[in-house]
Protein backbone atom coordinates (compact mmCIF):
# COMPACT_ATOMS: atom_id res chain seq x y z
CA UNK A 1 0.00 0.00 0.00
CA UNK A 2 1.52 3.44 -1.22
CA UNK A 3 1.76 6.29 1.37
CA UNK A 4 -0.45 9.09 2.44
CA UNK A 5 0.65 12.59 1.17
CA UNK A 6 -0.07 13.50 4.80
CA UNK A 7 2.07 11.64 6.67
CA UNK A 8 0.51 12.31 10.00
CA UNK A 9 -2.88 10.44 8.12
CA UNK A 10 -0.69 7.37 7.74
CA UNK A 11 0.81 7.26 11.47
CA UNK A 12 -2.18 7.41 13.08
CA UNK A 13 -3.47 4.67 10.79
CA UNK A 14 0.18 2.98 12.18
CA UNK A 15 -0.68 3.21 15.41
CA UNK A 16 -4.56 2.12 14.73
CA UNK A 17 -2.69 -1.25 13.24
CA UNK A 18 -0.06 -1.30 16.01
CA UNK A 19 -2.22 -1.30 18.81
CA UNK A 20 -4.29 -3.95 17.67
CA UNK A 21 -1.60 -6.38 17.25
CA UNK A 22 -0.31 -5.53 20.63
CA UNK A 23 -3.89 -6.24 21.99
CA UNK A 24 -4.39 -9.10 19.82
CA UNK A 25 -0.94 -10.30 21.87
CA UNK A 26 -2.23 -10.21 24.96
CA UNK A 27 -5.08 -12.08 23.91
CA UNK A 28 -2.64 -14.92 22.65
CA UNK A 29 -0.71 -14.72 25.74
CA UNK A 30 -3.90 -14.88 27.81
CA UNK A 31 -5.40 -17.60 26.65
CA UNK A 32 -1.86 -19.29 26.44
CA UNK A 33 -1.37 -18.67 30.48
CA UNK A 34 -4.61 -19.61 31.51
CA UNK A 35 -4.13 -23.14 29.54
CA UNK A 36 -0.75 -23.63 31.37
CA UNK A 37 -3.18 -22.88 34.93
CA UNK A 38 -5.58 -25.50 33.70
CA UNK A 39 -2.84 -28.46 32.66
CA UNK A 40 -0.87 -27.36 35.83
CA UNK A 41 -4.38 -26.81 37.94
CA UNK A 42 -2.15 -24.17 39.38
CA UNK A 43 -4.75 -22.27 41.13
CA UNK A 44 -2.41 -19.06 42.11
CA UNK A 45 -1.24 -19.13 39.03
CA UNK A 46 -4.76 -18.80 37.52
CA UNK A 47 -5.55 -15.81 39.90
CA UNK A 48 -2.05 -13.67 38.90
CA UNK A 49 -3.33 -14.10 35.56
CA UNK A 50 -6.95 -12.28 36.01
CA UNK A 51 -5.35 -8.95 36.53
CA UNK A 52 -4.47 -9.34 33.02
CA UNK A 53 -7.66 -8.89 31.38
CA UNK A 54 -7.72 -4.93 32.52
CA UNK A 55 -4.84 -4.33 29.93
CA UNK A 56 -6.42 -5.91 27.34
CA UNK A 57 -9.44 -3.68 28.27
CA UNK A 58 -7.75 -0.94 28.43
CA UNK A 59 -6.46 -1.02 24.78
CA UNK A 60 -9.46 -1.84 23.45
CA UNK A 61 -10.60 1.61 24.69
CA UNK A 62 -7.79 3.04 22.91
CA UNK A 63 -8.13 1.48 19.53
CA UNK A 64 -11.77 3.20 20.03
CA UNK A 65 -10.40 6.63 20.92
CA UNK A 66 -8.01 6.27 17.94
CA UNK A 67 -10.74 5.58 15.54
CA UNK A 68 -12.87 7.67 16.52
CA UNK A 69 -10.09 10.42 15.98
CA UNK A 70 -8.91 9.31 12.65
CA UNK A 71 -12.70 9.43 11.62
CA UNK A 72 -13.25 12.81 13.11
CA UNK A 73 -9.73 14.53 11.67
CA UNK A 74 -9.82 13.16 8.01
CA UNK A 75 -12.85 11.52 7.13
CA UNK A 76 -11.59 8.15 5.48
CA UNK A 77 -12.14 6.47 2.67
CA UNK A 78 -12.51 3.53 0.55
CA UNK A 79 -9.97 0.58 2.25
CA UNK A 80 -9.00 3.44 4.71
CA UNK A 81 -12.18 3.68 6.07
CA UNK A 82 -12.89 0.07 5.76
CA UNK A 83 -9.47 -0.44 7.98
CA UNK A 84 -10.46 1.72 10.54
CA UNK A 85 -14.32 0.32 10.81
CA UNK A 86 -12.71 -3.28 11.04
CA UNK A 87 -10.36 -1.79 13.72
CA UNK A 88 -13.45 -0.95 15.62
CA UNK A 89 -14.94 -4.47 15.10
CA UNK A 90 -11.79 -6.61 15.79
CA UNK A 91 -11.01 -4.63 19.04
CA UNK A 92 -14.22 -5.78 20.31
CA UNK A 93 -13.52 -9.40 19.34
CA UNK A 94 -10.20 -9.25 20.26
CA UNK A 95 -11.88 -7.96 24.10
CA UNK A 96 -14.83 -10.76 23.83
CA UNK A 97 -11.92 -13.49 23.53
CA UNK A 98 -9.60 -12.03 26.48
CA UNK A 99 -13.01 -12.18 28.60
CA UNK A 100 -13.54 -15.74 27.49
CA UNK A 101 -9.45 -16.77 28.60
CA UNK A 102 -9.79 -15.18 31.78
CA UNK A 103 -13.09 -16.87 32.49
CA UNK A 104 -10.89 -20.54 31.99
CA UNK A 105 -8.51 -18.58 34.61
CA UNK A 106 -11.28 -17.55 36.45
CA UNK A 107 -12.49 -21.28 36.84
CA UNK A 108 -9.46 -22.89 37.56
CA UNK A 109 -8.65 -20.19 40.51
CA UNK A 110 -11.75 -20.96 42.21
CA UNK A 111 -12.70 -24.18 41.54
CA UNK A 112 -10.52 -26.41 43.88
CA UNK A 113 -12.02 -29.38 43.02
CA UNK A 114 -11.53 -32.83 41.58
CA UNK A 115 -10.74 -32.06 37.44
CA UNK A 116 -10.19 -35.27 35.75
CA UNK A 117 -6.56 -35.33 34.04
CA UNK A 118 -8.22 -37.12 30.45
CA UNK A 119 -10.73 -34.45 29.55
CA UNK A 120 -8.62 -31.78 31.08
CA UNK A 121 -5.33 -32.21 28.56
CA UNK A 122 -7.78 -33.21 25.85
CA UNK A 123 -9.31 -29.46 26.74
CA UNK A 124 -5.63 -28.02 26.76
CA UNK A 125 -4.90 -29.87 23.57
CA UNK A 126 -7.79 -27.97 21.74
CA UNK A 127 -6.87 -24.77 23.59
CA UNK A 128 -3.42 -24.94 21.63
CA UNK A 129 -4.89 -25.42 18.58
CA UNK A 130 -7.42 -22.48 18.85
CA UNK A 131 -4.19 -20.34 20.28
CA UNK A 132 -2.50 -21.40 16.86
CA UNK A 133 -5.74 -20.06 15.05
CA UNK A 134 -5.12 -16.37 17.16
CA UNK A 135 -2.03 -16.22 16.16
CA UNK A 136 -2.58 -17.06 12.30
CA UNK A 137 -5.44 -14.72 12.17
CA UNK A 138 -2.78 -12.24 14.05
CA UNK A 139 -0.53 -12.81 10.94
CA UNK A 140 -2.96 -12.62 8.08
CA UNK A 141 -4.07 -9.07 9.63
CA UNK A 142 0.05 -7.79 9.70
CA UNK A 143 0.23 -8.99 6.19
CA UNK A 144 -3.22 -8.22 5.20
CA UNK A 145 -3.08 -11.27 3.64
CA UNK A 146 -6.80 -12.83 2.68
CA UNK A 147 -5.56 -16.01 2.07
CA UNK A 148 -4.20 -16.24 5.30
CA UNK A 149 -7.14 -14.87 6.71
CA UNK A 150 -9.16 -17.92 5.04
CA UNK A 151 -6.81 -20.50 6.13
CA UNK A 152 -7.26 -19.45 9.65
CA UNK A 153 -11.09 -19.19 9.13
CA UNK A 154 -11.09 -22.89 8.27
CA UNK A 155 -9.57 -24.03 10.93
CA UNK A 156 -12.41 -23.45 12.90
CA UNK A 157 -14.04 -26.62 11.79
CA UNK A 158 -11.22 -28.90 13.37
CA UNK A 159 -11.95 -27.15 16.69
CA UNK A 160 -15.69 -26.92 16.34
CA UNK A 161 -15.02 -30.83 15.99
CA UNK A 162 -12.69 -31.72 18.82
CA UNK A 163 -15.31 -29.71 21.20
CA UNK A 164 -17.95 -32.00 19.99
CA UNK A 165 -16.06 -34.86 21.19
CA UNK A 166 -14.81 -33.11 24.61
CA UNK A 167 -18.16 -32.94 25.16
CA UNK A 168 -19.34 -36.44 24.61
CA UNK A 169 -16.05 -37.68 26.93
CA UNK A 170 -17.51 -35.44 29.92
CA UNK A 171 -20.55 -36.63 29.09
CA UNK A 172 -19.91 -40.15 29.66
CA UNK A 173 -17.45 -39.65 32.07
CA UNK A 174 -19.77 -38.15 34.65
CA UNK A 175 -22.51 -40.45 33.68
CA UNK A 176 -20.00 -43.23 34.85
CA UNK A 177 -18.90 -41.42 38.15
CA UNK A 178 -20.96 -39.17 39.32
CA UNK A 179 -18.58 -37.85 41.33
CA UNK A 180 -16.83 -35.90 38.94
CA UNK A 181 -20.47 -33.80 37.85
CA UNK A 182 -18.97 -30.78 39.18
CA UNK A 183 -15.66 -30.98 37.80
CA UNK A 184 -16.83 -31.89 34.50
CA UNK A 185 -19.40 -29.32 34.41
CA UNK A 186 -16.69 -26.26 34.90
CA UNK A 187 -14.97 -28.32 32.38
CA UNK A 188 -17.82 -28.40 30.01
CA UNK A 189 -18.03 -24.54 30.54
CA UNK A 190 -14.04 -24.24 30.15
CA UNK A 191 -14.54 -26.08 26.83
CA UNK A 192 -17.43 -23.55 25.67
CA UNK A 193 -15.36 -20.88 26.52
CA UNK A 194 -12.34 -22.04 24.04
CA UNK A 195 -15.02 -22.82 21.21
CA UNK A 196 -16.27 -19.48 21.32
CA UNK A 197 -12.74 -17.89 20.83
CA UNK A 198 -12.55 -19.74 17.55
CA UNK A 199 -15.56 -18.13 16.69
CA UNK A 200 -14.24 -14.84 17.02
CA UNK A 201 -10.95 -15.68 15.30
CA UNK A 202 -13.75 -16.74 12.67
CA UNK A 203 -15.01 -12.74 12.89
CA UNK A 204 -11.90 -11.14 12.61
CA UNK A 205 -10.84 -13.65 9.82
CA UNK A 206 -13.94 -12.04 8.37
CA UNK A 207 -13.09 -8.71 8.60
CA UNK A 208 -9.42 -9.25 7.05
CA UNK A 209 -11.09 -10.21 3.90
CA UNK A 210 -13.22 -6.98 4.14
CA UNK A 211 -10.45 -4.74 4.49
CA UNK A 212 -8.51 -6.46 1.48
CA UNK A 213 -11.04 -7.30 -0.77
CA UNK A 214 -14.36 -4.64 0.43
CA UNK A 215 -16.20 -7.83 0.18
CA UNK A 216 -18.26 -10.06 2.85
CA UNK A 217 -16.54 -13.57 3.57
CA UNK A 218 -19.01 -15.74 2.16
CA UNK A 219 -17.70 -18.82 3.21
CA UNK A 220 -19.50 -21.87 4.94
CA UNK A 221 -17.74 -24.31 7.12
CA UNK A 222 -16.90 -27.64 5.52
CA UNK A 223 -17.63 -29.90 8.54
CA UNK A 224 -21.02 -29.32 9.91
CA UNK A 225 -21.46 -30.23 13.50
CA UNK A 226 -23.42 -33.11 14.39
CA UNK A 227 -25.12 -32.39 17.46
CA UNK A 228 -28.16 -35.00 17.13
CA UNK A 229 -25.51 -37.71 17.42
CA UNK A 230 -25.04 -36.55 21.00
CA UNK B 1 -32.83 2.77 -14.06
CA UNK B 2 -32.75 6.23 -15.19
CA UNK B 3 -33.27 7.53 -18.65
CA UNK B 4 -29.96 8.81 -20.20
CA UNK B 5 -29.67 12.55 -20.85
CA UNK B 6 -26.57 12.96 -22.13
CA UNK B 7 -24.09 10.46 -23.56
CA UNK B 8 -20.18 11.04 -24.52
CA UNK B 9 -18.65 8.51 -27.20
CA UNK B 10 -14.93 8.50 -27.62
CA UNK B 11 -14.22 12.44 -26.92
CA UNK B 12 -10.95 13.50 -27.61
CA UNK B 13 -10.36 17.23 -26.80
CA UNK B 14 -7.15 18.96 -28.15
CA UNK B 15 -5.83 22.21 -27.36
CA UNK B 16 -3.84 23.11 -30.34
CA UNK B 17 -1.32 19.96 -30.37
CA UNK B 18 -1.97 19.09 -26.94
CA UNK B 19 -4.35 16.52 -26.15
CA UNK B 20 -6.15 17.04 -23.15
CA UNK B 21 -9.15 14.28 -23.12
CA UNK B 22 -8.52 10.96 -24.36
CA UNK B 23 -11.49 8.57 -25.59
CA UNK B 24 -13.70 9.72 -22.85
CA UNK B 25 -17.26 7.83 -22.89
CA UNK B 26 -19.52 7.96 -20.27
CA UNK B 27 -23.61 8.43 -19.84
CA UNK B 28 -25.53 10.86 -17.42
CA UNK B 29 -28.77 10.36 -16.34
CA UNK B 30 -31.91 12.57 -16.58
CA UNK B 31 -32.37 14.53 -12.95
CA UNK B 32 -29.61 13.31 -11.51
CA UNK B 33 -26.38 14.58 -10.04
CA UNK B 34 -23.03 13.24 -11.53
CA UNK B 35 -19.95 14.45 -9.71
CA UNK B 36 -16.40 14.67 -11.56
CA UNK B 37 -13.59 14.22 -9.59
CA UNK B 38 -9.72 14.64 -10.38
CA UNK B 39 -6.79 16.06 -9.82
CA UNK B 40 -6.14 19.80 -11.48
CA UNK B 41 -5.50 19.52 -14.98
CA UNK B 42 -6.84 16.40 -15.52
CA UNK B 43 -9.94 17.64 -18.49
CA UNK B 44 -12.72 17.96 -15.91
CA UNK B 45 -13.19 21.58 -17.25
CA UNK B 46 -12.56 20.95 -20.44
CA UNK B 47 -14.83 17.74 -20.29
CA UNK B 48 -17.77 19.74 -19.12
CA UNK B 49 -17.54 22.65 -21.60
CA UNK B 50 -17.88 20.40 -24.24
CA UNK B 51 -21.33 19.72 -23.17
CA UNK B 52 -22.59 23.12 -24.25
CA UNK B 53 -19.89 23.49 -26.58
CA UNK B 54 -18.30 26.09 -24.65
CA UNK B 55 -15.10 25.08 -25.97
CA UNK B 56 -15.93 26.35 -29.21
CA UNK B 57 -15.15 29.69 -28.04
CA UNK B 58 -11.14 28.69 -27.92
CA UNK B 59 -9.38 28.92 -31.29
CA UNK B 60 -7.44 26.34 -30.74
CA UNK B 61 -9.86 23.67 -29.74
CA UNK B 62 -10.68 20.92 -31.49
CA UNK B 63 -13.24 18.29 -30.08
CA UNK B 64 -13.55 14.62 -31.79
CA UNK B 65 -16.44 12.22 -30.90
CA UNK B 66 -19.74 12.47 -30.12
CA UNK B 67 -21.56 14.11 -27.35
CA UNK B 68 -26.31 13.25 -27.50
CA UNK B 69 -28.39 15.37 -25.40
CA UNK B 70 -31.68 13.61 -25.26
CA UNK B 71 -30.37 11.54 -28.11
CA UNK B 72 -29.51 14.55 -30.43
CA UNK B 73 -25.55 14.89 -31.57
CA UNK B 74 -24.90 18.37 -29.96
CA UNK B 75 -22.02 18.52 -32.59
CA UNK B 76 -23.65 17.81 -35.36
CA UNK B 77 -23.58 21.01 -38.10
CA UNK B 78 -27.78 21.33 -37.31
CA UNK B 79 -27.19 22.10 -33.77
CA UNK B 80 -27.70 25.98 -33.13
CA UNK B 81 -25.40 26.26 -30.57
CA UNK B 82 -27.73 29.38 -28.89
CA UNK B 83 -30.18 27.10 -28.23
CA UNK B 84 -28.05 24.05 -26.86
CA UNK B 85 -26.61 27.05 -24.37
CA UNK B 86 -30.10 27.53 -23.61
CA UNK B 87 -30.81 24.11 -22.63
CA UNK B 88 -27.49 23.55 -20.96
CA UNK B 89 -26.85 26.35 -18.28
CA UNK B 90 -23.48 26.43 -16.43
CA UNK B 91 -22.25 27.95 -12.67
CA UNK B 92 -18.61 28.81 -12.51
CA UNK B 93 -16.21 28.41 -9.91
CA UNK B 94 -15.97 32.20 -8.97
CA UNK B 95 -19.72 33.88 -8.83
CA UNK B 96 -19.37 35.93 -11.61
CA UNK B 97 -22.85 38.24 -11.64
CA UNK B 98 -23.15 40.98 -13.63
CA UNK B 99 -22.32 44.59 -12.56
CA UNK B 100 -26.02 45.14 -12.52
CA UNK B 101 -29.10 44.58 -10.22
CA UNK B 102 -29.82 41.43 -8.73
CA UNK B 103 -33.01 41.57 -10.48
CA UNK B 104 -30.85 42.86 -14.16
CA UNK B 105 -28.52 39.78 -13.81
CA UNK B 106 -31.98 36.94 -13.62
CA UNK B 107 -34.07 39.33 -16.02
CA UNK B 108 -30.90 39.02 -18.91
CA UNK B 109 -31.24 35.86 -20.70
CA UNK B 110 -34.69 36.12 -20.67
CA UNK B 111 -34.41 39.15 -22.39
CA UNK B 112 -32.14 38.12 -24.98
CA UNK B 113 -33.94 34.61 -25.68
CA UNK B 114 -36.73 36.20 -26.15
CA UNK B 115 -38.39 34.06 -23.62
CA UNK B 116 -40.50 36.78 -21.71
CA UNK B 117 -43.50 38.47 -23.44
CA UNK B 118 -43.65 41.27 -21.65
CA UNK B 119 -42.83 43.00 -18.73
CA UNK B 120 -44.99 41.39 -16.32
CA UNK B 121 -43.97 37.80 -17.75
CA UNK B 122 -40.04 38.81 -16.84
CA UNK B 123 -41.21 39.55 -13.37
CA UNK B 124 -42.71 36.44 -12.76
CA UNK B 125 -39.67 34.59 -14.45
CA UNK B 126 -37.53 36.40 -12.63
CA UNK B 127 -38.78 36.20 -8.43
CA UNK B 128 -39.55 32.01 -9.70
CA UNK B 129 -35.58 31.63 -10.96
CA UNK B 130 -35.04 33.44 -7.53
CA UNK B 131 -37.05 30.90 -5.36
CA UNK B 132 -35.83 28.26 -7.62
CA UNK B 133 -32.70 28.96 -5.99
CA UNK B 134 -33.62 29.86 -2.65
CA UNK B 135 -32.14 33.50 -3.21
CA UNK B 136 -35.75 35.27 -3.04
CA UNK B 137 -36.53 35.67 0.84
CA UNK B 138 -33.03 37.17 1.48
CA UNK B 139 -33.09 39.85 -1.79
CA UNK B 140 -36.84 40.29 -2.23
CA UNK B 141 -36.84 43.76 -0.67
CA UNK B 142 -33.84 45.05 -2.42
CA UNK B 143 -34.30 43.32 -6.36
CA UNK B 144 -32.84 46.66 -7.20
CA UNK B 145 -29.54 46.77 -5.84
CA UNK B 146 -26.22 45.22 -7.27
CA UNK B 147 -25.85 41.83 -7.58
CA UNK B 148 -22.09 42.56 -6.95
CA UNK B 149 -23.12 43.31 -3.06
CA UNK B 150 -24.42 40.04 -2.10
CA UNK B 151 -22.03 37.89 -0.03
CA UNK B 152 -20.23 35.11 -2.24
CA UNK B 153 -22.81 32.51 -1.37
CA UNK B 154 -25.73 34.70 -2.55
CA UNK B 155 -23.75 35.25 -5.59
CA UNK B 156 -23.24 32.38 -5.98
CA UNK B 157 -27.15 31.35 -5.83
CA UNK B 158 -27.79 34.63 -8.09
CA UNK B 159 -25.59 33.06 -10.99
CA UNK B 160 -27.83 29.49 -10.39
CA UNK B 161 -30.86 31.74 -10.60
CA UNK B 162 -29.43 33.23 -13.80
CA UNK B 163 -28.66 29.71 -15.20
CA UNK B 164 -32.08 28.70 -14.36
CA UNK B 165 -34.49 31.43 -15.84
CA UNK B 166 -34.06 30.54 -19.20
CA UNK B 167 -35.87 27.17 -18.73
CA UNK B 168 -32.55 24.99 -19.47
CA UNK B 169 -32.44 20.95 -18.67
CA UNK B 170 -29.37 20.88 -17.48
CA UNK B 171 -26.62 22.91 -15.32
CA UNK B 172 -23.24 22.73 -15.26
CA UNK B 173 -21.27 23.40 -12.12
CA UNK B 174 -17.60 23.53 -12.03
CA UNK B 175 -16.58 23.64 -8.84
CA UNK B 176 -19.67 26.13 -7.86
CA UNK B 177 -18.65 26.00 -4.01
CA UNK B 178 -14.71 26.17 -4.31
CA UNK B 179 -15.02 30.42 -3.14
CA UNK B 180 -17.48 29.92 -0.55
CA UNK B 181 -17.48 28.95 3.31
CA UNK B 182 -19.14 25.78 4.75
CA UNK B 183 -22.53 27.31 5.40
CA UNK B 184 -22.69 28.69 1.76
CA UNK B 185 -21.61 25.68 0.35
CA UNK B 186 -24.40 23.51 2.70
CA UNK B 187 -27.05 25.78 1.37
CA UNK B 188 -25.63 25.27 -2.39
CA UNK B 189 -25.47 21.55 -1.85
CA UNK B 190 -29.22 21.50 -0.41
CA UNK B 191 -30.30 23.40 -3.50
CA UNK B 192 -28.90 20.69 -5.64
CA UNK B 193 -30.88 18.77 -3.72
CA UNK B 194 -34.29 20.20 -4.85
CA UNK B 195 -32.80 21.07 -8.21
CA UNK B 196 -31.81 17.92 -9.22
CA UNK B 197 -36.32 17.27 -8.98
CA UNK B 198 -36.23 19.35 -12.16
CA UNK B 199 -32.79 19.45 -13.44
CA UNK B 200 -30.02 17.28 -14.71
CA UNK B 201 -26.55 18.23 -12.82
CA UNK B 202 -23.22 17.97 -13.70
CA UNK B 203 -20.72 19.35 -10.50
CA UNK B 204 -16.97 19.47 -10.95
CA UNK B 205 -15.62 19.19 -7.30
CA UNK B 206 -12.62 18.80 -5.65
CA UNK B 207 -14.25 17.73 -2.27
CA UNK B 208 -15.07 14.23 -2.31
CA UNK B 209 -17.18 14.70 0.84
CA UNK B 210 -19.19 16.92 -1.42
CA UNK B 211 -19.18 14.59 -4.71
CA UNK B 212 -20.09 11.95 -2.17
CA UNK B 213 -23.03 14.06 -0.49
CA UNK B 214 -24.45 15.17 -3.63
CA UNK B 215 -24.34 13.21 -6.43
CA UNK B 216 -25.19 9.39 -7.35
CA UNK B 217 -22.99 8.72 -9.80
CA UNK B 218 -19.02 9.77 -10.13
CA UNK B 219 -16.66 9.71 -12.53
CA UNK B 220 -12.82 9.78 -11.76
CA UNK B 221 -10.29 12.04 -14.34
CA UNK B 222 -6.86 10.94 -14.25
CA UNK B 223 -4.64 13.03 -17.49
CA UNK B 224 -7.01 13.03 -19.26
CA UNK B 225 -8.91 9.80 -19.06
CA UNK B 226 -11.75 8.96 -17.67
CA UNK B 227 -10.53 6.05 -15.59
CA UNK B 228 -13.52 5.16 -14.15
CA UNK B 229 -17.54 6.09 -13.45
CA UNK B 230 -19.74 4.31 -11.23
CA UNK B 231 -22.41 4.85 -8.29
CA UNK B 232 -20.67 7.42 -5.59
CA UNK B 233 -21.27 5.03 -3.33
CA UNK B 234 -19.03 2.41 -4.94
CA UNK B 235 -16.54 4.83 -6.18
CA UNK B 236 -15.96 6.28 -2.19
CA UNK B 237 -16.44 2.74 -0.81
CA UNK B 238 -14.90 0.11 -2.93
CA UNK B 239 -13.31 1.54 -6.24
CA UNK B 240 -12.45 -0.74 -9.00
CA UNK B 241 -9.45 0.44 -10.05
CA UNK B 242 -6.07 1.63 -8.33
CA UNK B 243 -5.65 4.84 -9.46
CA UNK B 244 -9.35 5.74 -8.09
CA UNK B 245 -8.52 4.48 -4.61
CA UNK B 246 -5.35 6.35 -4.30
CA UNK B 247 -7.02 9.63 -5.63
CA UNK B 248 -9.59 9.55 -3.09
CA UNK B 249 -7.85 8.54 -0.05
CA UNK B 250 -5.17 11.10 -0.47
CA UNK B 251 -2.74 8.99 -1.64
CA UNK B 252 -1.68 10.30 -5.32
CA UNK B 253 2.06 11.02 -5.58
N1 LIG C 1 -7.74 27.25 -23.13
C1 LIG C 1 -6.76 26.33 -23.04
N2 LIG C 1 -5.70 26.38 -23.85
C2 LIG C 1 -4.72 25.46 -23.78
N3 LIG C 1 -4.70 24.44 -22.92
C3 LIG C 1 -5.75 24.34 -22.06
C4 LIG C 1 -6.83 25.26 -22.08
N4 LIG C 1 -7.71 24.92 -21.13
C5 LIG C 1 -7.20 23.80 -20.53
N5 LIG C 1 -6.04 23.45 -21.10
C6 LIG C 1 -5.19 22.28 -20.73
O1 LIG C 1 -5.98 21.11 -20.78
C7 LIG C 1 -5.72 20.27 -19.68
C8 LIG C 1 -7.00 20.03 -18.92
O2 LIG C 1 -7.39 21.24 -18.30
P1 LIG C 1 -8.77 21.41 -17.55
O3 LIG C 1 -9.85 20.83 -18.36
O4 LIG C 1 -8.91 22.84 -17.18
O5 LIG C 1 -8.54 20.51 -16.25
P2 LIG C 1 -9.30 20.51 -14.84
O6 LIG C 1 -10.57 21.27 -14.99
O7 LIG C 1 -9.49 19.07 -14.53
O8 LIG C 1 -8.37 21.15 -13.86
C9 LIG C 1 -4.65 20.95 -18.87
O9 LIG C 1 -3.40 20.40 -19.23
C10 LIG C 1 -4.74 22.40 -19.28
O10 LIG C 1 -3.49 23.03 -19.20
MG1 LIG D 1 -11.24 22.99 -13.92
Amino acid sequence: MSEHIVSSYDEQLDLINSTLIKMGGLVETQLHNSLVALGDKDTAFAEEILRDDNKIDALEKEIDALTYKVIAMRQPLANDLRTVLSALSIANDLERMGDHATNIAKRVANVKINMPDTPVSEIVNMGENVQRMIKNVLDAFVQKSDTLAINAWDLDGDIDELYLSIYRDLLKTMAEDPDTITGCSHLLSIAKNIERIGDYVQNIAEDIHFITTGQALERKSEKRIKWEKV
Amino acid sequence: MKSIKIKADNLNVYYGEKQALFDVSMYMEEKQVTALIGPSGCGKSTFIRCLNRMNDVIDICKVQGKIEIDGNNIYAPSMQVEQLRERVGMVFQKPNPFPKSIFENVAYGPRIHGIAENKSDLEEIVVNSLKKAALFDEVKDRLNDAGTGLSGGQQQRLCIARAISVNPDIILMDEPCSALDPIATARIEELMGELKTEYTIIIVTHSMQQAARVSSRTGFFHLGKLVEVDKTETIFSNPSDQRTQDYITGRFG
